[in-house]
């Protein structure tokens, strides 16, 4: 009865057919390329780009329609063109941030990116700042929050 | 894969804080409470929660309640968390095809 149950991380690898320096930067810099905004942020249809400040240090930013920007995360480790780290915590205290490594390595045919989500049962502090400020009930916070990550 | 009900009870820090000590140690609500500024009851109101979201169980030490981590619970939380990761690199990934071709 004593033993402690170990939360392992979320871990998803891809590899892609590009040099892991391109696969660095289209992952950080030019994530409003690509990103899913409809479904994986805070604004949902509002959402119309990201600001990746790269760096340690640097914000990563939501920017909606309007104006507004919505802060995800900040960089704790940088060392590109191998692994960043994030404190991600979109909509949610800093303090309750859960971490998000992404690392690149170079393969034969391209890169493998591996994505390391480190604290994530604590996306229900996400999903309540959501409840807050939605109004409608879990099925539209679900629909939302599917973006918060 | 709807975590509805794990994504609530998680969402109140206080009950995060309850379920990260039990996910810790196994521990009895009075040793919860010992370690927490809130009252026995409301440590038990939490635990009920918790275990209503199936991410907390209790099992019987003697005459003694002791709260465990359900993993089935935990387990639907991490792979709808997982399928949100999936779903974000489903999308990079075509980007960087996108990229490959360009060059």
């Amino acid at each position: 009865m004593t033993t402690s149950h170990r939360l392992h991380p979320v871990v998803k690898t891809r590899v892609v057919p590009i040099e892991a320096d391109r696969a660095f930067t289209l992952f950080t810099e030019r994530a409003g390329e690509w990103w899913p905004l409809t479904t994986h942020s805070i604004a949902g249809a509002d959402a119309v780009g990201i600001r990746f400040e790269t760096g340690v240090g640097g914000v990563v930013v939501e920017l909606t329609a309007a104006g507004g920007e919505h802060i995800w995360a900040e960089v704790t480790e940088w060392d590109p063109p191998h692994r960043f780290v994030l404190n991600w915590h979109p909509r949610i205290d800093p303090v309750a941030a859960s971490t998000l490594e992404v690392s690149f390595s170079p393969v034969e045919g391209g890169t493998r990116v591996t994505l390391e989500h480190y604290g994530w049962e604590r996306f229900g502090a996400e999903a309540e700042e959501l409840r807050e400020s939605y109004e409608g009930g879990w099925e539209v916070v679900l629909e939302n929050y599917t973006g918060n990550i | 894969m709807d975590p509805t009900a794990q994504l609530s009870a998680l969402a109140d820090p206080t009950r995060r804080k309850v379920f990260e000590l039990v996910r810790k140690q196994p521990r009895p609500v009075g040793a919860l409470a010992e370690k927490l500024p809130i009252s026995r009851p409301a440590v038990s109101q939490h635990l009920k929660v918790l275990a209503g979201a199936g991410l907390v169980q209790a099992s019987m030490d003697g005459t003694r309640r002791i709260y465990t981590v359900n993993p089935t619970g935990l387990e639907k939380l991490r792979r709808w968390v997982d399928d949100q990761w999936e779903q974000v690199l489903d999308t990079f990934e075509e980007a960087a095809r996108r990229e490959a071709g360009k060059s």
